[in-house]
């Protein structure tokens, strides 16, 4: 897809199938800066469904986990960079992710996108496995960002495509309505 | 989508709605000019702020937690 449609799903990604965790998203700060560029700061709240021992262990109230993502536009080098890391209460655990869509080089109509996470654990030493089991989540949501995208890609075409129909629905009725009086 | 704050959602989907069409419609086109949708954002942000605070969640390094801050670009 092209990289103006891509960066407006990219806006609009959630509510969608593939992330249900995430239940909130709030934007903190947004701005243009002198050189043209959109900053904005979202919060995004996600509740993970965490198992009722684990919820009884860290206290109830703490089920939430929250993510702090900052974007930056440009629309004249057509590049979109979001950059976001949770904050949890636990703190144990931080990841860092760098998302860069850009157009695609040598393709107009597509979009080309660079993904890197960062995992950091700190305070109680995990095993490598989990660490491991982390970074295989981290591909796979990857891959399901990609689907996420292309959800809402096929969502936003499909209210054009329902407005435009029934804009012509009232155009016509009102056409009609026009010649009726006419006559 | 919900917003963090419960009583927000509302002043979310409004602020929503009109910057997602100033984006498509205008800054991605390079026609950055004026964002309409200040007020929205300013009533939208406020109640927020409120739940941001209610909640305790601990936010770092952005201006509007401390009026004292006097930080005017932030660089994260």
């Amino acid at each position: 897809h092209p990289w103006e449609t891509v960066t407006t799903a990219a806006m609009q990604k959630y509510p969608n199938p593939m992330n249900p965790s995430v239940v909130g998203v709030d934007v903190l700060d947004r701005h243009v800066d002198p050189s043209g560029k959109l900053h904005s700061h979202r919060l995004l709240s996600t509740e993970w469904g965490i198992p009722s021992i684990v919820k009884s262990l860290i206290g109830t109230c703490r089920t939430k986990t929250y993510v702090q993502e900052h974007s930056v536009v440009d629309p004249v080098k057509k590049t979109m960079e979001l950059k976001s890391s949770n904050i949890s209460f636990t703190n144990l655990v931080s990841v860092d992710e760098r998302l860069v869509y850009k157009p695609h080089p040598h393709e107009p109509d597509k979009t080309i996108l660079t993904q890197e996470a960062i995992i950091s654990v700190k305070g109680v030493s995990l095993s490598s496995y989990l660490e491991g089991l982390m970074a295989n989540t981290i591909s796979s949501n990857a891959s399901k960002g990609r689907e996420a995208l292309e959800w809402v890609i096929n969502r936003l075409n499909a209210e054009i495509e329902e407005f435009t129909a029934s804009a012509r629905g009232t155009m016509r009725n009102s056409m009609a309505a026009a010649a009726f009086v006419e006559k | 989508m919900n917003s963090v704050g419960e009583a927000c959602t509302e002043l979310k989907r409004e602020y929503d709605q009109c910057f997602n069409r100033w984006f498509a419609e205008k800054f991605l086109k390079g026609e950055s000019a004026e964002d309409p949708c200040g007020q929205l954002f300013k009533r939208y942000q406020r109640c927020v702020q409120k739940a941001i605070k209610e909640k305790d969640i601990p936010i770092e390094g952005l201006e509007f937690m401390g009026p004292s801050k006097g930080k005017t670009e932030n660089s994260s």
